[in-house]
């Protein structure tokens, strides 16, 4: 069997009866669920104070057609991708440093470092059994919301629903294994225990908070709680005419916000489930086109984080960081 | 002649300016149980570190059952078994799990027959499906010792195996690494502190002073070189304090 295998085979079967990783993983589920199933709730809501709406004007003999309200089930998933953005990537931090520290700490580097292992077998096992942890719990997430989607908001899914959720669940994956990964090599690569830790966490607070607040901050539409330009009655085709004038002052703000890896996942997720207004209902090859940089970005992040973990957690640095 | 199971040749370790152990040169039969003393700092450890290629040396080699540290640090490790000072193990993982995962790591593809065999061997039974967690040093200590002969090593090297050991479990050790030399020939080169426990163990013995190895012989000739009513740790400090 594959020396990368064995460990991660092993790294499976110890996280599976982990107290800690249940609970973060449990408290990840439970607030990823409680944000769907509220808001797939008040999808209900508005779907049946239509209804009802309907068959009160139908009642009175009224020959008026009420339009329907814009309902669209995978914005319902806003939060829960929201959730994944900040407590996920925390999340995954913890587990990579935890994966690391605990061989340090217990002793059990030493034994696996005197074994005739190859070179990357020990980063190569701790990374696979961690994205295969993380697979499952992506996976897992998806089924859930999904489920709380439709027995909750009574919500409509179709073929092209489950498609589009699909590929989010996909780029959420990639941006769990980037933390954990990162976590992975950063611990590796410390002497001291805490120092890798509290290097992954500078970096998570400046890329999942600091770094897009700033350009949410920036970002003229938000000036004004449900968008300036929307309270101003200005039309699309207007708005961009005001922006045009700002191009520069975007182009900061735009470029900031890029460089956090957390952004490309927000701006990737939220147009393939419409929850950007921009790429709502649109042709999913329409969707691609606008984000393929996006998706070409946080997938070359993604593994350069995993190079990085194996490069930094190799024989020789763990011997001599850890000796 | 019985050939070197462990053979150095100017085997040094320097950290940064502080030179831990000073060009070594020992030879270790096979078949011998070799003690290796020296207060604490001495460079014991830092010695087993370089035998067992966990660490690299500033300069000299070591070879051991025939391979290189250097040349061929994969070959070493096949060859040997290790178990360092107060090694803890996957403590969410049953006794069987984590011997499987080591003895896979060695190369075993299916191990449980030769784990069972070990564990009787050490008579350890009846805690296969037992987490590891919840055992005690001194059978924490049999776990170590298991793991590390699982492959059947032709060197075993042992790093303060008593330590922290309650005088049971130093008995049980201790006649352990007997019945290990004497059934399966298997060389053992142990670091300890116990005086008492190298009387009873060791068939040769080497102090380290800072780094430098102040003394080399078998342990019935250091014996004879000192008047009879001189114990072992007489002799010890006699030889540590004219080396300093």
């Amino acid at each position: 069997m594959n020396d990368t295998w064995i460990v991660a085979e092993k790294e499976l079967r110890d996280l599976r009866r982990d107290r800690l990783f249940a609970l973060l993983i449990a408290f990840l589920g439970v607030a990823t669920l409680v944000s769907v199933a509220v808001a797939s709730a008040d999808f209900r809501n508005q779907l049946d104070a239509y209804n009802v709406y309907v068959a009160n004007l139908a009642q009175s003999g009224s020959t008026v057609t009420a339009a329907a309200p814009q309902l669209f089930p995978l914005k319902l998933l806003r939060g829960g991708i929201e959730y994944l953005e900040i407590l996920g990537a925390l999340f995954a931090i913890v587990l990579g440093y935890g994966t690391i520290a605990k061989e340090k700490y217990r002793g059990t580097l030493a034994l696996f470092l005197s074994r005739p292992v190859s070179r990357f077998s020990f980063a190569g096992g701790k990374v696979l059994g961690l994205s295969i942890v993380w697979l499952g719990v992506v996976a897992a997430l998806t089924a859930l919301s999904l489920l709380a989607v439709v027995t909750i908001g009574h919500a409509p899914i179709q073929g092209i629903d489950v498609a589009r959720l699909l590929i989010a669940g996909s780029f959420a994956w990639l941006y769990l294994v980037f933390w954990t990964a990162l976590a992975v090599g950063l611990t590796a690569l410390s002497s001291r225990l805490s120092t890798g830790l509290i290097v992954a966490l500078v970096i998570w607070l400046a890329f999942v908070l600091v770094i897009p607040q700033i350009g949410d901050t920036m970002d003229p539409d938000n000036q004004v709680p449900g968008g300036l330009f929307a309270t101003l009655q200005i039309q699309k085709s207007n708005e961009l005419a005001v922006l045009a004038q700002f191009s520069a002052f975007d182009g900061i703000r735009n470029g900031l916000e890029v460089s956090s890896v957390t952004k490309h996942f927000e701006r990737l997720t939220f147009a393939f489930l419409g929850i950007k207004d921009q790429y709502n209902q649109q042709p999913l090859s329409r969707v691609w086109a606008a984000m393929l940089p996006y998706a070409i970005t946080l997938t070359a992040a993604t593994a350069a984080s995993v190079l990085f973990a194996a490069l930094a957690t190799t024989r020789r640095t763990l011997q001599r960081k850890q000796l | 002649m019985t050939p070197s199971a462990i053979s150095t040749s100017a085997l040094s370790r320097n950290f940064g300016t502080h030179q831990a152990l000073a060009p070594l040169t020992l030879d270790v039969p096979t078949g011998e149980v070799f003690g290796l003393l020296g207060h604490n700092g001495a460079g014991k450890t830092t010695t087993v570190n370089l035998l067992t290629t966990l660490l690299e040396p500033t300069s000299g080699d070591a070879i051991i059952h025939g391979h290189s540290v250097k040349a061929d640090a994969a070959g070493v490790r096949g060859s040997i078994g290790y178990l360092p000072e107060n090694v803890q193990f996957y403590d969410n993982l049953t006794l069987l799990e984590n011997l499987r995962f080591f003895a896979r790591l060695s190369g075993l593809r299916r191990p449980d027959a030769r784990i069972r065999d070990v564990l009787g061997f050490l008579d350890f039974t009846g805690h296969d499906n037992h987490r590891v967690g919840t055992f005690s040093k001194g059978m924490r200590q049999r776990v170590g010792i298991a793991q590390a002969v699982l492959h059947s090593p032709e060197v075993l090297f042992l790093d303060e195996p008593t330590s922290g050991l309650d005088p049971e479990g130093v008995r049980t050790l201790r006649e352990t690494i007997v019945r290990l030399n004497h059934e399966f020939g298997m060389t053992i080169f142990m670091n300890t502190h116990l005086l008492s426990e190298v009387t009873k163990t060791c068939t040769s013995i080497g102090i380290l002073n800072h780094g430098r190895l102040v003394h080399h012989d078998s342990l019935r000739n250091t014996l004879a070189a000192f008047p009879a009513d001189e114990s072992l740790e007489d002799i010890y400090f006699q030889l540590d304090s004219a080396a300093a």
